[in-house]
């Protein structure tokens, strides 16, 4: 039987059997309660079908004619769009979408500049020694959960990494160690054999582990002896001891490094810490996973540094990219657009209160496959089919590995892709 | 363990049993009875312990306990580590050795699959705990790694 991958979270297991007769999916075996979700889409109340315009201050449904001159109204009348979004949708998008905002002179940005993107900005100063799922089946003998909560973010993470067998781990869960740090007793506490470790730290004292962890490195015994952030000194010899020993570590960071917004020294000092770690220990290294949640987060990255030298904030002016410092979020608060395309994304619930406020105030174009507070409040709303079921496509994994995503059914009411959507709105451009 | 404190511990294999362990064992499921362990109605000295234990048993004695494993539907997110863990499953569907997904449709040894989001117990047959010998017949994995507690393996 055909295995497809799942585009319910980043991980894109490419093992999930689904028994569909053409029409609808009848049976998912396999998948996590988020890739369920994300096949139950298909029939969800929540889908879009039909493109609206708003009119009088009211959201009504309309024909693509009228949906999509009053796109092409809002980008011709606006000087400087902003375009967010892109985590959900195929890298063929991606690309069309980068080729848009160099034609409209837009500001273009993806969630993953408050995600990992910042990890590969850094890396361009420190190193990084990245890996792949693939090898931490078959070779990894330490894993690291440092503020990522596998068990419930990414339910088959843990599976994959942990208790999977592979070619030089024939045993599976007994040979790998697993040491989880973390402020909150997460559900993966749960796994924690005898050999493992659990290190409960202070909120927001990451930095000040780091730190001593990298002191250490240079000078033996500068542990002091009460310990750091809540972390007694017997712990953490052990997970020095740990990391300075493993053949081959994988640190997987996820949201509770990621995040901060400020804190992104903690990244650089991190990433400084596994540098340092794998150039005294000759025999073994550890290298990086970053988790990410939605299922292409990692695709832009790819495609904004093939196609423009830099995956985050970029301006277009002229045909040109400009330089600038700006991000998504000093942006919107600035209020330094006119108007705005979002793809694929909600940002409208994820942001905080006063900046949403200011994204709202301006004109949207929002193009998605279901409702959200974004298409409640925007002006246009373009529904698309689903990628990974309805539209097939590239899309990168977590760890950065291009997977190609399979067509299993037709969309309904004859839905573009995302692709094939952007692709009109640009024809249109042109001929204008 | 609670039973072993009480039995003689001699390992006189008068029962049957190849130790007074495995005999702790049975007991609990209910396959013998406190009477077959003979030293325990021959020895005075043993008398103490004899009723003790038939108090801790009371009438649940003799009474055949059944094997069961409860998945909680509320709990379980479809993670799939029961999948990989079960050695039963690791032994007749090569896919789950490395994480993957078993075929579809399960091979008739399988114990747990994972459908629409939710782990699914197929039967329970071919249990190591059913089927196993000697201390294979204590396996627990599938209830000691499931990060959600939603697994319980129970006697009733």
């Amino acid at each position: 039987m055909e295995r497809i991958p799942c585009t319910g979270c980043s991980l894109l297991c490419d093992d999930i059997i689904v028994r569909s007769d053409g029409l609808f999916i009848d049976e998912v075996i396999g998948a996590c309660l988020k890739g369920k979700e994300r096949f139950d889409q298909l029939t969800s109340n929540n889908r879009l079908l039909n493109p609206m315009i708003r009119e009088n201050g009211v959201l009504e449904k309309s024909s693509w004619e009228d949906a999509l001159n009053k796109t092409i109204n809002i980008i011709k009348n606006s000087s400087n769009p902003l375009l967010y979004g892109f985590s959900n949708v195929n890298c063929e998008a991606q690309l069309k979408a980068i080729e848009l905002a160099r034609k409209i002179d837009g500001f273009i940005d993806s969630n993953s500049t408050i995600c990992q993107g910042k990890v590969l900005n850094m890396a361009k100063d420190t190193g990084i020694t990245l890996t792949t799922i693939t090898e931490v089946i078959n070779k990894a003998d330490l894993i690291v959960l440092w503020g990522a909560n596998a068990a419930e973010s990414i339910p088959r993470l843990l599976n994959k990494v942990l208790f999977s067998r592979g070619k030089f781990r024939m045993t599976g869960r007994e040979i790998k160690t697993l040491i989880i740090i973390d402020p909150v007793k997460i559900a993966s506490f749960n796994v924690m054999g005898v050999r493992d470790l659990a290190l409960q730290i202070q909120p927001n004292k990451d930095l000040e582990l780091i730190r001593m962890l990298k002191e250490e490195c240079c000078v033996a015994d500068s542990i002091p002896s009460e310990g750091v952030a809540g972390i007694d000194n017997y712990d953490l010899k052990r997970l020095l001891l740990h990391l300075s020993e493993a053949e081959n570590g994988v640190v997987i960071v996820g949201q509770g490094i990621l995040q901060p917004q400020s804190e992104s020294t903690i990244i650089r000092e991190l990433l400084e810490l596994i540098q340092m770690i794998n150039l005294k220990q000759q025999k073994g290294r550890i290298s990086f996973i970053m988790m990410g949640g939605h299922f292409n987060m990692a695709g832009f990255d790819h495609i904004a540094l093939s196609t423009c030298g830099k995956n985050e904030n970029l301006k277009f002016k002229n045909n040109e990219l400009v330089e600038s410092n700006d991000n998504i979020v000093s942006k919107i608060n600035k209020e330094d657009f006119d108007c705005s395309i979002i793809v694929g994304t909600d940002p409208i619930s994820h942001l905080p209160h006063n900046l949403s406020q200011k994204l709202a105030s301006k004109p949207i174009i929002a193009i998605d496959n279901r409702k959200s507070a974004t298409t409640l409040i925007a002006d246009v709303v373009l529904p698309t089919a689903i990628t990974g079921i309805e539209t097939g496509g590239i899309v990168y994994r977590l760890d950065h590995v291009p997977i190609e995503l399979k067509t299993i059914l037709k969309p309904p009411n004859n839905l573009p892709s995302d692709e094939d959507l952007l692709n009109q709105i640009l024809d249109k451009l042109n001929k204008t | 363990m609670e039973l072993y404190k009480y039995l003689p511990k001699t390992n006189c294999k008068k029962c049957g049993k190849p130790t007074c362990m495995a005999f702790a064992l049975d007991l609990l499921q209910g396959k013998v009875k406190v009477d077959d362990c003979t030293p325990f109605l021959e020895e005075a000295k043993y008398k103490k312990q004899y009723n003790e234990l038939k108090q801790l048993l009371g009438a649940e004695e003799g009474k055949k306990k059944e094997l069961r494993i409860d998945v909680d539907e509320e709990l379980c997110d479809g993670c799939g580590i029961c999948v990989t863990v079960c050695p039963v499953n690791a032994r007749y569907c090569p896919p789950t050795l490395s994480g993957k997904a078993p075929d579809y449709p399960p091979e008739k040894h399988q114990l747990f699959q994972i459908k629409a989001g939710k782990c699914e117990l197929l039967n329970i047959k071919h249990c190591r705990r059913l089927e196993a010998e000697g201390r294979e017949r204590e396996c627990r994995v599938c209830e000691t790694y499931c990060p959600r507690k939603a697994v319980k393996i129970d006697y009733v």
